[in-house]
């Protein structure tokens, strides 16, 4: 498979994970080793450095070739995302930063006009920028050209499980894209993370479909297995779709 | 809603149609793809109850989808119990005989000292209604105070202004709590003898003023056992609901209190069973699928433990409800209810981790207050 290429970093894995909703660290951290992931995200309102048992960046520390992206889950417009990325990048060393500003607290949805303006300043600022955005593809190439590493459009919301509600935008996204796509939310199934790979996407990002999981390593496998699959059939070149039967005899021959 | 005793009469309304309900009814309302408030009342009727099982099976996946396998925890600290107002079930109300104490500075850094100790990074400060004693200034002074040791701070304490609401807000405090007690009009007035809190309408257009002010959340709830606690869940579910289109950036969060023994021996007209608790729990979730819900330590372990992620998101844990409860109150002093759960913190995370679930202390950074 070809790397996915981030900035000036370079990944095998095409499979992102969210470290929250666990029901433990350890929990979290045997899924994120089955996964084979290189990129987690990880709060930085999750961070702890008083109390290591409640502490989610510490446990993730110690992982061996993960790169650390931290997200600004909490930040309500861009001001507050910027501060947040700063802080994180000063505790985890990464350049990495998923900028997430969500003013709606229960819906969590992205705010567009904050996130264009977060991204553009994080961007100038030497952070790899991976944007969580809605589905827009008009959006999407604001952001690409303000510096962002990725885009990262949600499937549906955080959490909810429903897939890729507005598959026809993902396309449109991912036709008109010069960085990398990220499906970010609201994926369920692996079936559905390799669906997103078989149009394109160039990673998906996984929290809840793995964290809620009845055994969470091994859906956290499932996805790997996945996301692969999908990435090479995308690669390999799928078949056209068509709606209609090719015609045996031809309609137009008397056209000569 | 123009005028505030609406809430109540709209909820008795839809509670009056949701009464006639077969059980074909209630499971379409359980399974609902947009409930609101006629399928909260249908889950609240008592027919419903011999369905509290699947209830509680879509509160649990509702809670994990929203939340994860995670609940967090709080705790409150009470600043001062002077009061000005009258209310017949408090234990701190002004005429009780109980010594009135308000925590100097110095006793509330002892008291935050000892909260930080234990783990917590998210407080709930309280006080009585507003007095000359623990006014505006003082608990603008403790928010400054806990927002440099916790990242999360929140107030229950007296309605405020709008513009006070935003200097502690400036202050800090990121959320404040507000429970309307009851919806019921006459039944407020009559719980409320005298003092600032006998203002229903003040009392009900505070929590707006909250949001107004650019808090990030407003708590809600009603006092379980005032009035009909089915007509007071709906109202309440009604007043929280006008909130979430018109204060888009805020959020809000639900308790459940009930009505507790306490100093002055109040019996409460409706009292509520732990089966018609965890059918409010329950319905709440399936209509509030993405709300935080919560559980204070006036309910016993037992109920809590098995509320816990089962609707249930936030609980406070090894709460003291004395003034200067955990640095050291005189043994004589009675709080404000009775603390049915007074296990350690400790005891709490081992019990939650039991049911795998993470208890989380820190789920906020001090980056983005203020």
């Amino acid at each position: 498979m070809k790397p996915l290429v981030l900035g000036d970093l370079e990944f095998q894995s095409r499979l992102l994970l969210g470290t929250g909703k666990f029901s433990s660290s350890a929990v979290m951290l045997e899924a994120v080793k089955a996964s084979g992931a290189q990129i987690v995200t990880v709060a930085l309102r999750r961070f702890n450095r008083e109390r290591p048992s409640d502490d989610l960046l510490g446990p993730l520390m110690t992982l061996k070739n993960i790169t650390l992206m931290p997200n600004t889950s909490g930040a309500r417009d861009a001001a507050e995302a910027v501060k947040a990325a700063r802080l994180a990048r000063e505790l985890c060393g990464s350049r990495l930063i998923k900028v997430e500003i969500h003013p709606n607290p229960h819906h969590l949805l992205p705010d567009p006009i904050e996130t264009y303006e977060a991204a553009k300043i994080l961007a100038a600022d030497g952070f790899i920028v991976m944007p969580y955005m809605p589905p827009d593809p008009v959006l999407a190439k604001r952001l690409e050209e303000a510096g962002c590493a990725s885009v990262m459009p949600l499937g549906s919301t955080i959490g909810s499980g429903n897939g890729i509600a507005a598959g026809g935008l993902l396309d449109i996204i991912i036709n008109n894209s010069n960085v990398p796509v990220i499906v970010d939310a609201g994926l369920r199934a692996p079936s559905e993370a390799a669906a997103a790979m078989e149009a394109g996407c160039a990673a998906v990002l996984v929290n809840s479909a793995i964290a809620a999981a009845g055994n969470p390593s091994a859906m956290a496998q499932a996805f790997a297995a996945a996301v692969q699959a999908g990435s090479a059939a995308y690669e390999a070149g799928l078949m056209a779709r068509s709606t209609t039967a090719a015609a045996t005899s031809p309609l137009t021959l008397f056209l000569g | 809603m123009d005028n505030p005793s609406q809430y109540w009469s709209l909820a008795q309304a839809i509670n009056t149609a949701a009464s006639r309900a077969d059980n074909r009814q209630i499971f379409s309302a359980m399974g609902a793809q947009r409930p609101g408030p006629r399928e909260l009342a249908l889950m609240l009727q008592p027919q419903a109850r011999a369905h509290l099982e699947q209830m509680a099976a879509r509160a649990k996946s509702l809670t994990a989808r929203h939340f994860g396998n995670t609940v967090s925890l709080y705790a409150p600290l009470y600043l001062s119990n002077y009061c000005s107002s009258g209310c017949v079930y408090c234990g701190y109300a002004s005429d009780r005989k109980q010594p009135r104490r308000k925590l100097p500075f110095d006793a509330v850094a002892r008291e935050l000292d000892a909260l930080k100790r234990e783990g917590f990074e998210e407080i709930l400060l309280l006080t009585g209604e507003r007095t000359p004693q623990a006014d505006f200034e003082y608990v603008q002074a403790c928010v400054r105070m806990a927002s440099e040791l916790f990242p999360q701070v929140q107030v229950e304490a007296f309605p405020m202004t709008v513009d006070e609401y935003r200097k502690l807000n400036l202050a800090g405090c990121v959320g404040v709590t507000l429970y309307q007690e009851t919806y019921h009009p006459v039944v407020y007035d009559m719980m409320h003898r005298w003092g600032p809190k006998k203002d229903f309408a003040g009392r009900v257009s505070a929590p707006a003023h909250v949001l107004e002010a650019g808090m990030r959340t407003v708590g809600m709830g009603v006092l379980l056992g005032l009035s009909d606690p089915v007509v007071d869940s709906i109202a309440l579910y009604l007043h929280a609901e006008e909130f979430r289109k018109k204060y888009w950036r805020s959020g809000i969060a639900i308790s459940f209190p009930r009505i507790r023994p306490q100093e002055g021996g109040f019996q409460p007209a409706h009292p509520v069973e732990d089966r018609l608790l965890a059918q409010i729990v329950f319905a709440f979730r399936i209509v509030m699928p993405d709300v935080p819900l919560v559980l204070s330590t006036r309910e016993k372990p037992l109920f809590r433990d098995g509320m816990a992620g089962v609707g249930i998101s936030r609980m406070s844990a090894a709460s003291r409800t004395t003034v200067g409860g955990y640095a050291g109150a005189p043994a004589e002093d009675r709080g404000q209810f009775e603390v049915s759960d007074r296990r350690s913190v400790m005891e709490i995370c081992d019990m939650l981790q039991a049911k795998k679930i993470e208890p989380v202390f820190k789920n906020w950074d001090a980056v983005y207050t203020g």
